[in-house]
């Protein structure tokens, strides 16, 4: 049992997030955007269309208007989410060291890798609790969500409590943790570290990643995808000889003169 | 669509409740839709109306503009909305025995 | 059994422009095939079916679910009419997990959802605007009554237009003597106002100019059209108005995508007959969209350019001979010129130069509501629900305090929404055009 949960499924997980991740992106770009459906105001050079969705990525800028309060709970899960990912990296790699690239001694490093991540996890929680609460009390998201938007919310945040459990209540012994993940990436696995705070937390992780490619969670990749959509230059006319129609919308020359009239 | 009966004859009207078949008009269909449309009474005015509309109608084979059927009966708008509290496209053209007009009106 | 609270087109009336009724149990399977075609023809289909997180923040933005209050008419639970089945249908979670991951079967009630709802969608886009991945719920609407038109299930309504738009060029149905009869009357009006002999040519070959407008310029909304004759006369343009496409609307964007690309071929047949090298929409909302955003994809390319009459009217105001008006006037944003059109600005340049007062209603711009009428939604039988629609407007109007004029300038919001005024009582408040006001303010000799 732990021989499949340590060194086979968690290859099954990640081959079939990056698998199931790019057949699902994969699903959308091949269909055509027959007639450009472009939401205005919108910018009007390639730059300012980059800008737009990168700042709209990272602020969640739409949340804001109307303004209620799920702007910032859902802009705090997902920073201290980014956050949290960003800190397993350097933080398994370098055993908590990773701040002393910035001058701090090891000891010094290790408490501010321990604040970060509990403020991060602590936040992550916070916000799920709010999210789920607000799935529940408010009449038109309840009617609406799916059992599957409670087992996602509910799947996060068993993650997140094994988590800070690990690093707060069990302790666990990290330079083993890091020995064995990085056997897995070197396809030599190793026996998985019989923690069982730390087995369920990555067993976890490990439906989680299994789960993301079949379900809302691809809504990272839908975003871009569509919001690419909706910041396409419009039609100007006359459009060129050469233009393509039925395949992939492309923009049409920019026509000078008109005034003329 | 449905039927109904006036003065002995089965007239089909529509959802609407405008004439189907533009030969089935009558003067009796017209005080039928009368009844229908709050007109408590058919006076010399709204005659002049009527036939205004079903000359124009026999002629070009569509409702005349707004203002010109003002202008040419002599009726501002306000008091064609008098007559036909329905106003003049959906209460007068039916009255007339016209299609209903349809589009952005 | 739930009924669509408008009149449906009967089996013979659909049939007449080319859709033949399917046969109420092949309904679903045909219904099934079709969406599993179109999702695999519109990107923002797929796109948009599989990234809705559920956060329900679109609720508050909707004027058609805060005015009618019927949970289907919130755009996500809108959507889900089609996102269920389509799940369940097309998806791997939908058909592992079923009812887990949301997805539902097909059944006897669902066509009549859609017909119900996805006809209680005004397409006006403000969903997309407040959705933090910019899930446009119009596309799904525009989605579901295609897939609906195909099984010949359609209001009434909009069987009427197309037909009316086959046979003469033009939504309301006037043949070529009503136009040049109406085209007469509008002449001598203008000869009468001015003592000046300003022409409406029609079907005139060799004109640089085709100008679109909506038939019912030529009906009801006159000081529209005359309002562009002026401007042209002014301009000194060699324009011309086409019998066979008067009609700057484009009903088959509001139920079907083929009926669209077929009216939108009328446009460029009628620009290259004339050899006209521009094209002016008149003010009409979805047909503007249309024109500008679906005439590439449709019927392109195009040797000719398409404009709007307002940001024509926009780079021409400043030079125009003008009385400003003595009123106090505020501005509608239609959806389709805000949102899908990108004419936000031009209207306010023009407005501006030509009264004395213009204040904006709130929101405005891209954030403005929708009338109530958007896509298509004139249905008599709908009346109470229209004006549920249109009750943000009445608000925004409202809130004015003392208006003389509310500039309305697109087709159908001039048909919505004095309807809508006079429902929720505002009174003493004059509604029209923004042409209408440009040719009022003119000074022609």
């Amino acid at each position: 049992m732990l021989f499949f949960i340590g060194q086979v499924f968690p290859y099954i997980a990640v081959a079939v997030f990056l698998l199931g991740l790019v057949w699902r992106v994969r699903s959308w770009l091949k269909v055509p955007v027959p007639f450009q459906i472009t939401l205005f105001p919108a910018p009007h050079s390639l730059t300012g269309r980059v800008t737009a969705v990168g700042k709209e990525m990272l602020l969640f800028s739409s949340l804001r208007r109307g303004d209620d309060g799920l702007w910032f709970w859902a802009w705090l899960m997902h920073i201290t989410l980014a956050m949290i990912i960003a800190g397993h990296i350097v933080g398994i790699y370098y055993l908590t060291h990773q701040f002393t690239l910035i001058g701090l001694t090891e000891a010094a490093s290790s408490q501010v890798s321990a604040f970060l991540g509990a403020v991060a996890g602590v936040g992550f929680f916070m916000a799920l609790i709010v999210l789920l609460y607000r799935r529940m009390a408010i009449p038109e998201v309840k009617r609406l969500s799916d059992p599957a938007d409670y087992f996602e919310l509910c799947l996060l945040l068993t993650i997140v409590i094994t988590g800070m459990h690990m690093r707060t209540v069990s302790e666990v012994n990290l330079p083993v943790i890091r020995e064995y993940l990085g056997s897995l990436m070197m396809l030599r696995p190793v026996p998985i570290p019989q923690e069982w705070i730390f087995v369920s937390h990555f067993f976890l992780v490990n439906v989680l990643m299994l789960y993301f490619p079949f379900s809302k969670l691809i809504h990272m990749a839908g975003f871009i995808v569509n919001r690419a959509m909706l910041v396409e230059a419009a039609p100007s006319y006359p459009t060129g000889e050469e233009h393509s129609h039925g395949g992939i919308s492309r923009d049409a020359r920019v026509s000078k003169g008109g005034a003329q009239l | 669509m449905s039927f109904v009966q006036v003065k002995g004859n089965q007239i089909e009207i529509d959802e609407d409740g405008f004439l189907v078949n533009p030969e089935d008009w009558s003067e009796d269909m017209a005080a039928y839709f009368a009844t229908m449309e709050d007109v408590t009474e058919l006076t010399e005015n709204h005659w002049k109306v009527i036939n205004y509309l079903r000359d124009y109608f026999k002629k070009f084979g569509v409702a005349p503009m707004i203002r010109k059927l003002c202008k040419d009966t002599g009726f501002p708008l306000k008091e064609i909305y008098e007559m036909f509290p329905s106003g003049p496209a959906k209460g007068a053209c039916k009255l007339a025995g016209l299609p209903k007009p349809t589009g952005c009106v | 059994m739930m009924k669509p609270p408008m009149h449906v087109a009967k089996a013979k009336e659909v049939e007449a422009i080319g859709f033949p009724l399917t046969a109420e149990s092949e309904q679903p399977f045909q219904a099934i095939s079709k969406l599993g075609h179109l999702k695999e023809e519109m990107r923002s289909l797929m796109v948009m079916l599989e990234t809705c997180t559920k956060c329900g923040k679109c609720a508050e933005q909707c004027h058609s679910y805060l005015g009618t209050q019927d949970y289907y008419n919130f755009p996500a639970a809108r959507a889900e009419l089609m996102r269920r089945v389509y799940k369940r249908y097309f998806t791997l979670q939908g058909k592992l997990f079923g009812r887990f991951a949301g997805a539902e079967d097909f059944d006897g009630e669902t066509l009549t959802k859609w017909l119900t709802y996805f006809y209680q969608c005004n397409e006006c886009r403000r969903c997309a605007l407040f959705c933090p991945f910019g899930i446009d719920t119009a596309e799904v609407t525009i989605a579901a009554r295609h897939i609906l038109s195909e099984l010949g299930i359609m209001p009434r309504f909009m069987q009427g237009v197309a037909a009316n738009m086959a046979k003469t060029g033009n939504n309301m149905g006037l043949p070529k003597l009503a136009v040049i009869d109406n085209a007469e009357f509008m002449e001598d009006e203008m000869r009468e106002e001015l003592g000046i002999d300003i022409k409406i040519p029609i079907d005139k070959p060799d004109s640089d100019v085709l100008y679109i407008p909506s038939s019912a310029d030529f009906f009801t909304n006159v000081d529209t059209m005359i309002g562009a004759a002026k401007l042209f006369y002014h301009l000194g343009l060699n324009w011309t108005i086409s019998t066979t496409v008067l009609e700057a609307a484009n009903f088959g964007l509001l139920f079907n995508l083929d009926v669209m690309k077929e009216h939108n071929r009328r446009l460029t047949d009628a620009a290259h007959t004339l050899g006209a090298k521009l094209v002016i929409q008149g003010e009409c909302g979805h047909g503007w969209r249309a024109a500008k955003m679906y005439t590439q994809g449709a019927n392109g390319p195009v040797p000719f350019q398409i404009r709007h009459i307002l940001d024509f009217a926009a780079e021409h105001i400043d030079h125009l001979p003008l009385q400003k008006l003595p009123i106090r006037a505020t501005l509608h944003d239609p959806c389709n010129y805000g949102r899908a059109g990108d004419l936000i600005e031009q209207p306010r340049k023009v407005l501006r130069a030509i009264v004395d007062e213009f204040v904006e209603m709130t929101p405005n711009r891209e954030e403005n509501f929708c009338c109530g009428g958007g896509s298509g939604l004139l249905m008599e039988e709908m009346k109470e629900i229209r004006m549920q629609l249109g009750k943000k407007k009445a608000d925004q109007v409202m809130a004015l305090g003392s208006l003389d004029y509310l500039v309305i300038p697109c087709s159908i919001c001039k048909a919505q929404l004095p309807a809508v005024m006079d429902y929720y009582g505002v009174k003493d408040l004059k509604m029209g055009g923004l042409m209408d006001l440009v040719g009022k303010a003119l000074v022609l000799k």
